[in-house]
């Protein structure tokens, strides 16, 4: 195992303390506890917070996303871990500025069962809260149970948009509505080329044999549709696109906004060229691209591969997409 | 029963239900991955502390979520989770009762019983501690006297074990033994039956 960390169970404490340190001006911790974590100016009174969460190893999920018209805080585990519903509930006190707080977060067994438990508390202390989850990876699960699909990049077309309308003063309801819509209309498709190694366990997240791949990964490495021989740029991008397309259901004359992230090895060359033929593959169709975002977005530590996000637009949509936001690895405006 | 009696009685039962622990861990090693020896031995150990620490004037109410509250962050599992999210909701149908009577009791059973059928996507015949709640809330419609209602619970419980041994785990990781669980008494079942054994055996 070749990584530069101090021991593996300081790894994520450290990582955090780092962020801390590298953007007061963004964030902070509300208490004791630094997993927990909330923008600088939490809570807006009058506003909407929106919590997020899960497991370490995924930056800029899920820390990166906190901050001025994206997540008012963000609750997280050790590697690929969930975090506990204590950490939940703080988060959730120390964003609540009296309009109630949206859970944000990815479809994952564990976060459920955490987060709803934190609703629980927060019920208790009179703080009204909503759910929607992140199910964007159509490889999970097919069209027919899409509710059942784990949420990966997609997602951050979510926070972008529910931050926004959080921003503007929308009810918790309607940023609610908001995130379920965006979600209802992002799909993503991952490839993996190669495993990142646990740092607690020294272990490989899969096994992939030389010259193969994975297509439909997840991001800890579950595995998706089939295994097969490495292909070219463009036949990886035909294979990742056109099943987005179907799974939305895009005709000519849609539009959309492209996601292609990086899992954390791969270098920005090769996001670049997968985009190029995703812009081919788009366009063919009759399909305009309003926005695109290139980089990593949602990693898997050093997993290399990368995933492509679709998410269609109307002006509602993309206006939110459009508007200014503010957070130690994003910025719009 | 009164807030005092309750907790004295919820303290010593979680005192003898501690011995349990290697019994469920053995249990949940074949089925699952044995961890919820240490969710009951840790997440007893961290209700009893909280207990200890309510004010007296804590009403019943506040007694089921500071154990909630404790049990969950103990060992933060998937059960520990699951029976925290119950004892909240049974906590609800209790607001300002001072005094639980058998019918209190069984109302916040089925409330918990209902909340891990909801939380968990269980249903009866999973083979899941959800098939014990609900036939304990069940037995707890007849009895009226404290002494009856928690032998009648304990007889309904067992009965839930004994029924679901030679079914096939449908949730969690016992499901993904399929026929291979067929004959293991359920952990999670079997868990409530030795915590309702130990109430009886804690007076």
């Amino acid at each position: 195992m070749r990584k530069i960390i101090n021991t593996p169970e300081a790894f994520v404490d450290e990582f955090v303390e780092g962020i801390l340190l590298a953007h007061p001006d963004l964030v902070t911790t509300p208490g004791d506890d630094a997993r927990v974590l909330v923008r600088a100016d939490a809570p807006v009174a009058g506003h909407v917070g929106i919590v997020t969460g899960g497991g370490s190893g995924h930056l800029p999920l899920f820390k990166g996303y906190v901050g001025a018209g994206l997540c008012s805080g963000v609750a997280i585990g050790n590697v690929f871990s969930s975090p506990s519903s204590e950490q939940i509930f703080e988060a959730t006190k120390a964003v609540d500025g009296g309009a109630g707080v949206l859970y944000l977060y990815g479809n994952y067994g564990g976060d459920v069962l955490n987060f709803d438990l934190a609703a629980d508390l927060a019920d208790l202390e009179d703080i009204p809260t909503a759910t929607v989850l992140g199910r964007d990876d159509v490889a999970s699960q097919p069209n027919e149970r899409k509710l059942d699909r784990r949420g990966v990049a997609g997602i951050f077309f979510a926070y972008k948009a529910a931050g926004a309308a959080a921003e503007r003063g929308d009810s918790l309801e309607q940023v609610a509505a908001i995130a379920e819509d965006v979600v209802e209309h992002t799909a993503t498709m991952g490839i993996g080329l190669a495993p990142t190694i646990l740092p607690t366990t020294g272990k490989p997240s899969f096994e992939l044999p030389d010259g193969e791949m994975e297509i439909g990964i997840g991001i800890h490495g579950e595995p998706g549709i089939r295994r097969g021989p490495l292909e070219t740029a463009d036949e990886i991008a035909d294979h990742l696109v056109q099943p987005l397309i179907d799974d939305l259901g895009l005709t000519s004359g849609a539009r959309v906004a492209v996601l292609v992230n990086g899992l954390g090895a791969t270098p920005l060359e090769e996001l670049y060229v997968l985009f190029r033929r995703t812009h081919q593959i788009l366009t063919e169709q009759g399909i305009t691209i309003e926005r695109r975002y290139i980089g990593e977005f949602a990693t898997s530590l050093e997993m290399a591969g990368a995933s492509i996000s679709l998410l269609e637009l109307d002006d509602d949509r993309l206006a939110l997409l459009n508007a200014p936001a503010r957070s130690p690895f994003f910025g719009e405006g | 029963m009164q807030s005092g009696d309750l907790r004295a009685r919820l303290t010593a039962t979680l005192t003898v239900l501690i011995e349990s622990a290697d019994e469920l861990r053995d249990l949940d090693a074949q089925l699952g991955d044995g961890d919820l020896g240490i969710t009951v031995k840790s997440g007893s150990v961290a209700v009893i502390e909280a207990l200890s620490a309510l004010e007296d004037s804590a009403t019943p109410t506040d007694i089921a979520r500071a154990s909630a509250k404790a049990f969950a962050n103990a060992n933060p599992s998937t059960m520990a989770a699951l029976v925290a999210g119950a004892l909240l909701a049974g906590s609800k149908t209790w607001a300002d009762t001072t005094d639980v009577t058998v019918a209190d009791a069984r109302a916040f059973t089925a409330a918990a019983a209902d909340n891990i059928a909801q939380r968990g996507k269980t249903q009866l015949g999973d083979k899941t501690i959800y098939d014990g709640l609900a036939a304990v809330a069940e037995s707890l419609r007849g009895p009226t006297d404290a002494g009856s209602a928690i032998d009648a619970a304990i007889t309904a419980a067992a009965d839930a074990v004994e029924r679901t041994t030679p079914m096939q785990s449908r949730r969690g990781r016992a499901s993904w033994l399929q026929e291979r669980s067929v004959g293991i008494p359920d952990p999670g079942a079997t868990a409530l039956l030795r915590f309702l054994e130990a109430w009886r055996s804690a007076q």
